[in-house]
């Protein structure tokens, strides 16, 4: 059997300090830890978490977006949308597979996100409301998220870092699509740029929200960098983020929302203004404008998906061959 | 009757003729023959594939490297005989990588058929080691190849080459430095 | 007389893409609400692969009309009004549920094989050419309708309810899926495309028979729907208005 179990973690009577550090030293060589393979029981835990949050935000992650298949404005935009947002659906697909060979069920995983026990990332939790709100999430959501995904793609975990590696190359696509977007809409008509600036006003904070609290307050990060799950904190990555993005964007003529925000010559970074944890938080703990509505939807279609299901376990049971 | 996610199978693919398979991930599905169809649906959005192959997943028997380290589990396994079948071998062979497909070998078991497997390509090192029977594979159809791997229009725009952005950064801010 | 049948030829491509970005619509409005994560995927393939037979199709249109292809695909998609359209009203009902939603792909996908099969020898060589490689893609899709319909027909009493009440409601519209092509007439006799009522025997034959072997009857008592191409319903009006509403607001606008 492929993927253990939390019950059968194989003991050889090996101290656990010993093995402890045996396993701290491969992940030092920059070795990967693979299914079969000992490891800590906290290890496994975290990387279940992380695993299976990351995999709910993609699979919530598909309704704002999908929400504009419908409504794309050329045949070539709504292509484009639609083929993103399957890929959404395929990391979801990989990352649940990720985690399942740390003997996580997705029957499991699914279950704790439909009754609200699992989160997902809070970016989601706000409303798609006009086109560009498209091209935005492309650039500015999915190229935050693509800074944390290069990082976990070097992860210690096997399964884990393979899946990312997959993701990482075919988000390219996704922020590309954005950029360019973007890049259109804030040299189009009137009506375009107005509906790009109104995009840009309301993700540019929930985006720098998405590396999650600071350093001083994330309480797994040093356990996580230790075991080579994280390699960089969340506040390293979000000035990168900052970095790259705020210039680019005001070379658009695009006006961000943070009076603060200004470069500083010597230590050659954005310096911004201090983010809403409050509104963060509220978000997280399920007030966010559409915590209820993505939680309906997700739930609706597993409900009304319940027959589809059982009526295909039914058929291989009568009808099956070779499995 | 419960709720189901549906059973898990590994999906392989190829990628060109002749080269070897790589392990791809797995799919749920509620029998094999939606399993080849879910892994061509999930694997196979960007095109390139030439064949697939998909078995349940407790049709693979797998050992790392630290599990086979001291030798005390290869040492534990017997030929009890009985009639032997085909099984497909795959290894890991880089920390980074996939796992490959290194062949095939005969035996009347799993643990026999990872013994032969390790004996027969264990000539470099491998991490991780498969064996699963080849009666429980299912196997693409060479004349569905393309039907089930190609695509009539390009799908370049799943590309990042696609989208100019570089360049049209630099005329903006081009722009910009002349209206300054 | 060439050009009367360029003309011809376009419209029946129209008509061709309209059933086909029609139905990319619909099974795009799945893709985040499947019964299954590995479906919501497999949807997705099926509404891009048809989003480009549209595309493929309105682009030969273009080069008949002298049309800039870039542009017309465009034009077409997005600002003409339910009564230019000349889909078959099967492509624009309501999703339904999985069941209605996987029946109208099965049955309308064994068509698109045996149309494409004749468009595959049309005198017209870019289409033949284009029809070659779209067969490809509507045979998997047929495939994959096919492994749904047994499943669905012979998985439990639910999902064969479902089916039958899906198959009764659909079976009325099949009848317009038969009705010439606007253009054929001038077409099938120059060899361009099939004579669309030939296919009918072919499809009946198939379908019926795998149909019976999901254990699903067609109803015997029904009014077929027999309207003209022209005629659109009011779900496509609704679809359009959802469809065209930001390209609509700023017809000037690139995207």
């Amino acid at each position: 059997m492929y993927g253990a179990s939390v019950d059968d973690i194989k003991q050889d009577g090996k101290a656990e300090p010993e093995r402890l550090a045996e396993f701290e030293a491969r992940i030092a060589r920059g070795e990967k830890i693979e299914p079969g393979d000992w490891m800590p029981a906290e290890y496994r835990k975290q990387l279940i978490r992380m695993i299976s949050q990351h995999a709910h935000s993609e699979i919530v992650g598909m309704l704002p977006e999908g929400a504009w298949i419908t409504r794309a404005p050329s045949l070539k935009r709504k292509l484009i949308l639609l083929a993103k947002v399957q890929d959404e659906a395929g990391h979801g697909q990989y990352l649940y597979h990720a985690a399942e060979t740390l003997g996580a069920t997705r029957e499991e995983m699914v279950e704790m996100l439909l009754t609200g026990a699992a989160k997902y990332s809070n970016i989601f939790n706000y409303p798609t409301l006009n086109w560009a709100d498209i091209g935005t999430i492309g650039w500015l959501v999915d190229g935050a998220a693509i800074m944390n995904q290069t990082m976990l793609a070097r992860c210690s975990y096997g399964p884990y870092s393979r899946a990312m590696v997959r993701i990482c190359m075919e988000e390219n696509f996704h922020k590309k699509q954005g950029q360019e977007q973007v890049i259109l809409l804030s040299q189009g008509t009137p009506a375009q740029r107005r509906m790009m600036q109104d995009a840009i006003t309301r993700w540019w904070w929930p985006t720098l929200m998405m590396f999650g609290p600071h350093d001083t307050d994330s309480p797994n990060t040093p356990t996580l960098v230790k075991w080579g799950i994280k390699t960089r904190t969340n506040d390293e990555l979000r000035q990168d983020f900052v970095d790259q993005l705020a210039p680019d964007l005001m070379a658009l003529g695009l006006t961000l929302p943070d009076p603060d925000l200004k470069y500083n010559e010597e230590t050659g970074h954005w310096e911004f203004g201090s983010i809403d944890w409050d509104e963060f938080w509220r978000v997280v703990k399920g007030d966010g404008p559409m915590n209820a509505q993505r939680m309906a939807a997700r739930r609706r279609a597993h409900d009304d998906g319940l027959w589809v299901r059982q009526a295909l376990a039914a058929y291989a049971e009568k009808h099956g061959s070779l499995n | 009757m419960p709720d189901t996610q549906w059973p898990r199978f590994m999906v392989f693919q190829q990628m060109a003729p002749g080269e070897p398979l790589v392990h791809n991930g797995t799919v749920h599905a509620p029998d094999i023959e939606m399993a080849l169809l879910n892994g061509r649906d999930v694997f196979v959005r960007r095109p390139r594939a030439h064949a697939m192959w998909v078995t349940p997943v407790e049709c693979i028997f797998a050992k790392t490297a630290q599990e086979l380290a001291d030798g005390t589990w290869l040492a534990g396994v017997q030929d009890a005989g009985g009639a032997e079948e085909k099984y497909h071998v795959f290894g890991k062979l880089h920390h980074l990588g996939q796992l490959d497909q290194l062949g095939m070998v005969e035996a009347a078991s799993a643990p026999m058929a990872m013994k032969r497997a390790i004996e027969g390509f264990g000539g470099k090192p491998v991490l991780v080691w498969w064996v699963f029977p080849a009666a429980r594979t299912l196997y693409s159809d060479e004349a569905e190849a393309e039907s089930l791997f190609q695509f009539s229009e390009s799908h370049d725009f799943k590309n990042q080459a696609f989208y100019p952005v570089i360049t049209m950064m630099r005329q903006m801010r081009a722009k910009g430095k002349l209206e300054d | 007389m060439q050009k009367k049948l360029n003309s011809a030829l376009a419209e029946y491509l129209i008509a061709l893409g309209d059933d086909e970005l029609i139905l990319s619509h619909r099974d795009s409005e799945w893709c985040g609400h499947a019964p299954i994560l590995e479906e919501d995927i497999a949807f997705a393939n099926l509404a891009v692969d048809e989003l480009g037979h549209a595309r493929t199709w309105y682009e030969l249109a273009a080069a008949l009309l002298d049309e800039e292809p870039a542009r017309f695909p465009d034009h077409l998609a997005y600002f003409r009004d339910a009564s230019e359209w000349r889909c078959v009203q099967w492509v624009t009902l309501p999703r339904g549920d999985w069941a209605f939603t996987l029946l109208r792909r099965y049955l309308f996908d064994a068509l698109e094989v045996l149309r494409l099969e004749g468009l595959k020898s049309s005198a017209h060589a870019p289409l033949a050419e284009a029809a070659a490689k779209i067969l490809n893609e509507e045979r998997y899709h047929l495939r994959h309708g096919k492994a749904w319909l047994l499943r669905l027909g012979l998985g439990t009493e639910e999902s064969h309810r479902r089916m039958q009440a899906a198959l009764d409601e659909l079976w009325p519209y099949a009848a317009q899926l038969f009705l010439p092509l606007p253009g054929e007439a001038a077409l099938a006799g120059a060899g361009v495309v099939p004579e669309t009522g030939g296919l009918e025997a072919a499809w009946r034959e198939q379908v019926e028979a795998e149909l019976k072997a999901a254990n699903l009857t067609p109803p015997d008592d029904f009014i077929p729907v027999l309207r003209p191409r022209s005629q659109q319903t009011e779900h496509l009006m609704d679809l359009l208005a959802e469809m065209q509403m930001v390209a609509r607001a700023n017809p000037e606008a690139r995207w």
